[in-house]
């Protein structure tokens, strides 16, 4: 999986500073959030997931691969809507279905919506490393060191639990541990396995913590870092391309709109 | 009394790094859970229609659970969005974005053991910080899905069905969770000491 997910050429989103980056995926995700112009959306939806081609630094197979899901998310978020949705044009309704034409077009609206919230997403975690975000946060929006530094130590020790995950799971089998039926054996199987994981993981990260006390993680600034992050030309190219992206789709849906909806909700 | 001056005046009142590491290694293991459950909500979906909404209070357990492990202020919030961190790790499309809900449902479940002034730590309590983190989760709907364009008969069964199911899995089954753990003993690392243990020192 971590072979699978190295970009094969590195972009000016991988070279922006990840919380700047950060901020701008936020600012979009709200544009995307407030669009009510089916129009609009539908671009939106076209041009990032382009973009995620284009700029990722991904082979177009692994792009073409992520997107795959992008179908089902776009099915699973417009049906309900479609299906149940209120709308006075009605096209068709049987027993409690009733397909409208407001609620066909605002299901269409929901699903295009889905697809450029994950074209979105992906465009920030594949470019993004996670430690490298933590190395941001704390250095340039001044997030405190001991939360920057909880969430990476915690990352390591997760395989851990996973490995006494096995090993609990093993012990249970050799001592011939069944489980009862229904509704109590599920509950009682939770308990056997969430009691023990929890209270090592507990105990396991107490102890680190208390070995980075001693070694002053939590203490205060100034500190000094092992990777060094600043604000570069690149976290200006980036945000001059979101804000091209996204002013090119509000032009196209202006010029061309395609379902000549210019809000779909509910009047 | 003295002897609780001076650890007030080390510890500070804020959360120390032990409590932010077991805040968040907790978190992070209910939020590969939670990365799981998208499977068991999954199949719920073809019982009945929506369904799956009786399983969604799930998403909401980080909160409460590591709440009533650690008892101290801002630690629901930030276990909810150490949970859905993993996401982001795991390089799902849906990382920020779950991020940005989780915020909103951690924030949701504070609110609730703030009501009670952080002194609360009952089954019910922790319910109705379920039921709170369901509204967070709910907020963003309204703009993202425009749930209230649903007919009525829909929006008022679909979140019924998540309230109910919050306050279960929140509620009442993180209560049993933790209670069974509190056995282990290993909660003592955490808590924050009471005043009449201070006192029993001075004796």
């Amino acid at each position: 999986m971590r072979k699978f997910l190295t970009p094969k050429r590195q972009t000016w989103l991988h070279r922006a500073n990840p919380a700047a980056k950060l901020a701008l995926m936020i600012l979009l995700f709200l544009l995307t959030l407030f669009t009510h112009r089916l129009d609009f959306i539908f671009y939106q939806a076209i041009l990032f997931t382009l973009l995620l081609f284009l700029f990722s630094g991904y082979e177009t197979w692994k792009i073409a691969l992520l997107i795959l899901p992008f179908a089902l998310i776009f099915a699973s978020s417009a049906a309900t809507m479609i299906l149940f949705g209120k709308g006075e044009q009605v096209w068709w309704a049987w027993g409690l279905f009733r397909i409208s034409e407001e609620s066909f077009f605002r299901g269409i609206h929901i699903g295009l919506k889905a697809v450029a919230f994950a074209a979105e997403g992906l465009l920030f975690v594949l470019t993004t490393p996670s430690v490298a975000l933590f190395y941001a946060l704390m250095q340039q929006a001044k997030l405190p060191p001991k939360y920057a530094y909880s969430f990476m130590a915690s990352v390591r020790l997760l395989p851990m639990v996973w490995e006494e995950l096995l090993v609990r799971r093993n012990a249970l089998l050799i001592r011939g541990v069944r489980r009862p039926q229904g509704l109590a054996g599920l509950v009682a199987q939770a308990k056997l396995y969430a009691v023990p994981l929890l209270s090592q993981s507990i105990r396991r990260a107490h102890r680190v913590a208390v070995a980075m006390e001693a070694k002053a993680f939590d203490g205060n600034r100034p500190r000094t870092y092992y990777y060094r992050t600043a604000y570069s030309r690149y976290d200006v190219l980036v945000l001059l391309l979101l804000v091209f992206v996204a002013a090119a789709a509000y032009t196209l849906a202006l010029l061309y709109p395609p379902f000549h909806i210019a809000d779909v909700r509910y009047h | 009394m003295e002897m609780l001056e001076v650890v007030r005046k080390r510890t500070g009142r804020g959360l120390k790094l032990s409590d932010l590491l077991v805040t968040v290694l907790v978190s992070l293991v209910l939020g590969v859970v939670y990365h799981f459950w998208s499977s068991v909500y999954n199949l719920f979906s073809p019982l009945f229609f929506q369904a799956d909404e009786l399983v969604y209070g799930m998403w909401f357990l980080a909160a409460t659970l590591v709440f009533l492990l650690i008892r101290k202020p801002g630690v629901a919030l930030i276990a909810e969005v150490a949970a859905a961190h993993v996401e982001i790790l795991f390089g799902s499309e849906w990382g920020i974005q779950l991020v940005l809900y989780s915020l909103l449902q951690g924030l949701g479940a504070e609110l609730v053991f703030a009501a009670f002034r952080y002194r609360k730590f009952s089954g019910s309590v922790a319910a109705l910080a379920g039921i709170g983190a369901a509204i967070g989760s709910v907020i963003p709907d309204f703009f993202y899905g425009y749930v209230q364009d649903y007919e009525p008969w829909l929006l008022t069964a679909k979140y019924a069905m998540r309230a109910v199911s919050s306050a279960l899995i929140c509620g009442y089954f993180a209560y049993a969770v933790v209670k069974a753990v509190e056995a282990t003993g290993v909660t003592t690392l955490l808590r924050p000491v009471d005043p009449k243990d201070y006192a029993a020192l001075n004796d």
